[in-house]
């Protein structure tokens, strides 16, 4: 490695001055891979936990239909919202990808459209989220009511606090971006904010499957 | 901000040097360690804080070992004995044990693996102000209680392990605590994954794995060690505060929940911890015995493969905390089983350090008999640990001072002593003074002798059925005797540190300097000068072997017998290759800036922690001061 | 003078030895000072708990021995020599020795594994049908103990409840007789533990954890709480009061004030009916 790229390290991008690390991996990106790994220990034990309770609620509301002392409960999970919200998060990460793909080829207007795009849908997704959050407030459920409560508030409460720092990013980037401090050579930048937000998603879709879809 | 000004262009080894040599090698006062980004300098302020702590924590085991010297105690009622308790083993692992690890990582991993400094120096001092924040909000604690003065104490009461549902009950303590946890463990990972990039990405050209340095390898399976233990503790501490806060469900057995579920996370979390601690000591000692023996250090692939694998086995091994909770026979045996197989890789370790020493030319240098008391207390330790395994021989030894005393030789007879044959070893690299060799005898003998007849008498305390966190106990159980012994040799230890402290300031007001290499060390540290300049290697060099600094200075002859090097002219010695010699070579270093914005980010954290408790206007007010502190950090250049 | 140093180093580690075997002749003698003492063992739990401790102790002296002894012995014998300035041989590893030192601890700790596991499962079992029903109940800072054998005249089970400022929880129970305890808590988590008699069992609340000892002579034996549950944690004490058949059945009279009904034979409808006794309460 050669010193004079020594102290660019945090922000410079590979390509630009040509800089060799060990892996050949850029440290930010080995940064966020490592993150990411760290991120799965925290959504796992989030998801475990809920899985560990499940059912074991003694009181109502339930997630879906169930019986309780004897008495049936219609569920709350409404699965057909919850399919339309995750696919606007899927959908997230194909503008994401596409606002890659345009820094790379120096396309910023592209990068533009793409990045508020993909923010746009985070938020969207969010709205969703707190639309969902209050109709199961309604319903009676609150992080104190029983077990389903406390660990599905607590779980999807953290995958949303996740989302919302991902389009803090996004929109810091789109900010850049305007003022034009985001050049072609600085594109690492977003290829980061994608990882995570890719990440993002794909604990949604493990949450939508084991937590909404998944009835045991 | 005469230093900040040098970092925004490109300076020149020769410029540093000049710099250095106007201003006696203090470059810039108190403000130039506030911002800091060199990894030399946030070491020391990570060991020196430390330090402080340890004697923080020490402070408290006097007042528990003195309560405890007789049945009739010294006056410390049981509410002021748990919080004591309870803070002594958090501050000491979390505080010390854990920093101390840390400020090595800091001053050693560049020097060791041909580097000018971490991967991320700034994230490097957001660690430092971190922990020093989480710290400084974890002992706030004790002024919560009311009058101090009047004897009541405030700080958490349920445990260094914060146990549930004991732990939901107590007074703000535990709200500290857990939210103190919390931001040590941002301060961990960052650590962490600064260090994991550091090894993985920054080595010299040359420094192949396998050349690592073996302090380099146990860093490198701590680091990742915290970066998949810490998301899991951190999500058991925003469980427990939701109850807490938030009346919150996930121990509370009225609406169902199981308490069980908080030790499982907890010891999921716990026992990797216990390598967190243990690694880096062992990787210190892989490192002094070779250098006192004069010998590479044996075996040394299975050196690293076996820390490999106790960092892999320390996954399985959790529900050894949890034999007497009714697991089941299944899970019994299952985790007693695993338990017994991570002697394995551990008694690996210290056979070839047994190994190392064999056939050497052993100099009885400070460093090197404080990692023999290291060798001689963890044997202990782990054979204890083998006796818990026992699983029904356990449910008699389970939270009983057996317990308190097998924790202790591990972390004690082991980490402790470890990290001082650190500080003796790498102690003249960083400040060009060695410690007093005298005193550096005198303060391990005391510590050794202290340490044994404070806690092998806790064996035998254990066998004849004392449980541990205990206020008080009654006359007649055949435990006077044992637990007076126990607080004398507390009171021996406390006398080692006050040695140990006269030495530090003895030897740094010495007019005696020492070269860059006083012990004929192997690993590249050895070959900058002491103290090492900012830059840390005016060239990076180019390594070709394993303890690549004792290849330049030897070679082995047919018989595998070393000849030293012939110093030639030309080459200078080699001690010098890479020091300050070349200063007409106008080599370009861009050097780090120092940035004020970690510690203002940092002190985001308590204050989001203090508005938790206290009132969630302070959260917002401290969301601000993170976010500021973030956004101006990404937005300042890192250098020119 | 480096010599002498070593020399003094050499001593060193003798005195962990020393201290354990002083602590095998402390521990093997004295049940009357020690009342908690986990080798004094009067039962047949105790008993097996301490053969197993005693099984691998010995290993972990010899082990002890051997490497504290190889150590001081290569101390002394490798130590520096003055005017042999020489570098010794470099020696870098023997991969031999390395698979020594693997397989043979490995095959000492599956050897230890044998007994442990058949340790775990010989006291896993569940308590013998014949045994007397004991549920006891750790509250902050104090113990209920109920008998579902013996019922008072409103059919509720005898149930004990410790006094701590005289006496603590006793656990009255007949002399060699099995006795099953329902662990169960009311508050935070504690621990059940008679060292004499059987080692511990936690007591968990919102679960039931089942297990049993027996004791094999008359006496009162000594226990506490060994789980951190708070303020009173040091005063939770317990104590076992082990009885002829005779004096256990007089004692259990006395309690239910002279009206003695026994549902001996059938302790688990008892437990039942106890339980769902409780649950309505």
């Amino acid at each position: 490695m050669s010193a004079a790229e020594r102290g660019e390290l945090e922000h410079a991008p590979t390509a630009e001055h040509g800089l060799e690390t060990s892996t050949g991996l850029d440290n930010r990106k080995l940064l966020m891979w490592l993150f990411l790994g760290s991120e799965c220990l925290f959504f796992g034990s989030l998801i475990a936990a809920y899985l560990l309770y499940r059912d074991q609620s003694l009181v109502p509301p339930c997630p879906a239909d169930c019986v309780i002392d004897g008495v049936a409960h219609q569920g709350l999970f409404d699965i057909p919202f919850t399919s339309v919200s995750a696919f606007v998060l899927l959908i997230s990460s194909l503008t994401m990808v596409l606002a890659l793909a345009a820094i790379q080829r120096g396309d910023q207007k592209g990068l533009r459209v793409w990045l508020f795009a993909t923010a746009a849908l985070g938020i969207l997704f969010l709205a969703g989220q707190a639309f969902e959050f209050t109709e199961f407030y309604r319903e009676g459920l609150t992080l104190s009511t029983n077990l389903f409560g406390t660990t599905f508030y607590v779980l999807t409460g953290f995958h949303g606090a996740h989302v919302t720092v991902g389009v803090l990013i996004l929109l810091s980037l789109f900010v850049m971006s305007l003022r034009g401090q985001l050049s072609p050579a600085k594109s690492l930048n977003v290829e980061l904010a994608g990882l995570f937000w890719h990440f993002v998603d794909v604990a949604w879709i493990a949450i939508f499957t084991l937590i909404y879809l998944i009835q045991a | 901000m005469a230093s900040e000004a040098a970092g925004r262009r490109p300076i020149t080894v020769s410029e540093t040097l000049r710099q250095l040599r106007t201003q006696g090698g203090d470059y810039g006062g108190v403000w130039s360690w506030i911002v800091t980004v060199d990894h030399k300098r946030i070491g020391i302020l990570y060991g020196v804080t430390a330090f402080v702590f340890f004697l923080f924590g020490g402070l408290e085991a006097m007042v528990l070992r003195l309560q405890l010297s007789n049945p009739d105690g010294i006056g410390v009622n049981a509410d002021q004995f748990n919080r004591l308790f309870t803070m002594h083993g958090t501050t000491m692992i979390f505080l010390v044990v854990m920093p101390l690890s840390a400020a090595f990582f800091n001053l050693l991993i560049p020097l060791m693996i041909g580097a000018r400094d971490v991967a991320f120096p700034r994230l490097n001092a957001f660690s430092y102000w971190v922990f020093l924040a989480g710290g400084i909000f974890m002992n706030v604690s004790f002024f919560t209680g009311g009058n101090i003065f009047a004897g009541e104490l405030g700080a958490p009461d349920a445990g260094w392990f914060g146990y549930a549902p004991l732990s939901l009950r107590g007074d703000t303590g535990i709200d500290y605590w857990a939210l103190g946890l919390l931001i040590l463990g941002v301060s961990s990972m960052a650590g962490g994954f600064n260090f994991a990039v550091t090894i993985l990405n920054m080595r010299a050209p040359g420094m192949a794995l396998l050349r690592m340095p073996l302090f380099v390898w146990m860093t490198l399976a701590t680091a990742f060690l915290i970066i998949f233990a810490m998301p899991i503790i951190t999500v058991a501490l925003f469980q427990l505060l939701f109850d807490r806060l938030f009346d919150a469900n996930f121990f509370n057995v009225a609406a169902g929940g199981n308490p069980l579920l908080w030790q499982h996370m907890f010891w999921l979390f716990g026992h990797p911890e216990v390598y967190i601690l243990i690694l880096p000591a062992m990787g210190i000692v892989s490192e002094v015995l070779p250098a006192f023996s004069r010998k590479p250090l044996f075996g040394y692939p299975f050196v690293v493969f076996s820390g490999i694998a106790i960092a892999f086995m320390s996954w399985s091994v959790w529900a050894h905390h949890m034999y007497t909770t009714g697991l089941g026979t299944v899970a019994n045996s299952a985790f007693g089983m695993s338990t017994l197989l991570i002697a394995v890789p551990t008694g690996v370790k210290i056979f070839n350090w047994l190994g190392t020493l064999w056939g050497g030319s052993i100099r009885f240098k400070t460093p090197l008999y404080f990692s023999i008391g290291f060798i001689s207390m963890f044997v202990i330790g782990g054979l204890t640990g083998i006796m818990h395994s026992i699983v029904p021989a356990d449910y008699q030894q389970q939270d009983t001072y057996f317990v308190v005393a097998h924790f202790h030789q591990v972390l004690f007879g082991g980490a402790i002593f470890g990290l001082f044959a650190g500080i003796y070893y790498w102690f003249p690299k960083f400040t060009g003074r060695l410690l007093h060799e005298g005193w550096g005898k005198a303060h391990f003998w005391l510590m050794f002798i202290g340490f044994n007849i404070t806690f092998q008498p806790m064996m035998i305390l254990g066998l004849l059925g004392m449980p541990r966190r205990i206020s008080s106990y009654p006359d007649g159980f055949g435990w006077n005797l044992w637990n007076m012994v126990a607080t004398l040799g507390a009171f021996t230890i406390a006398l080692s540190i006050l040695l140990f402290i006269i030495n530090v300031i003895i030897s740094l007001r010495s007019k005696e300097r020492v070269g860059p290499d006083p012990w004929d060390g192997r690993t590249l540290e050895w070959s900058l000068p002491s103290p090492v300049p900012p830059y840390n290697f005016a060239q990076i060099p180019t390594v070709k072997a394993r303890d690549d600094f004792w290849h330049q200075k030897y070679v082995e002859d047919q018989a595998g017998r070393p000849v030293p090097v012939v110093a030639d002219g030309a080459q200078g010695a080699p001690a010098n290759e890479h020091d300050g010699s070349e200063e007409d070579h106008e080599v370009h270093i861009h050097m780090p800036s120092p940035s004020i914005f970690p510690l203002i980010a940092a002190l985001g954290l308590p204050i989001i922690a203090a508005g938790l408790i206290y009132d969630y206007a302070l959260v917002a007010v401290g969301a601000a001061v993170l976010m500021v502190g973030i956004y101006a950090w990404a937005l300042e250049p890192p250098t020119e | 003078m480096r010599s002498v140093e070593s020399g003094r180093l050499a001593v060193s580690p003798w005195l962990g030895i020393g201290l354990l075997v002083g602590l095998v002749i402390i521990l093997a003698g004295c049940g009357v000072d020690t009342p908690q003492n986990t080798f004094a063992a009067e039962g047949d739990v105790a008993e097996k708990q301490k053969d197993l401790f005693n099984l691998t102790l010995w290993p972990a002296i010899a082990i002890f021995i051997l490497v504290e002894g190889l150590l001081v012995y290569a101390l002394v014998r490798f130590r520096h020599r003055p005017g042999n300035e020489g570098l010794p041989k470099q020696v870098h590893g023997n991969t031999k020795l390395e698979i020594t030192w693997t397989i043979l601890p490995a095959i000492l700790m599956l050897a230890l594994a044998v007994p442990t596991i058949a340790g775990i499962i010989d006291l896993g079992r569940p308590p013998a049908k014949d045994a007397l029903q004991v549920t006891v109940t750790g509250f902050q800072w104090n113990w209920i103990i109920e008998y579902e054998e013996y019922t008072d005249a409103d059919g509720n089970p005898l149930r004990v409840i410790g006094t701590c400022s005289t006496n603590c929880a006793e656990l009255h129970v007949p002399v060699g007789r099995e006795v099953a305890v329902y662990l169960e808590s009311s508050d935070v988590l504690h621990s059940f533990w008679i060292p004499r008699l059987a080692g511990k069992l936690d007591a968990v609340p919102g679960r039931t954890n089942v297990t049993w000892f027996n004791a094999v002579n008359p006496g009162t034996y000594q226990g506490q709480c060994a789980e951190f549950c708070g303020l009173g944690h040091a005063e939770m004490r317990i104590s076992v009061v082990a009885q002829s058949q005779e004096e256990f059945e007089a004692w259990v009279q006395e309690q239910l004030g002279g009206d003695l009904t026994t549902n001996a034979g059938d302790g688990e409808e008892g437990l039942a009916e106890a339980n769902t006794a409780r649950s309505k309460e």
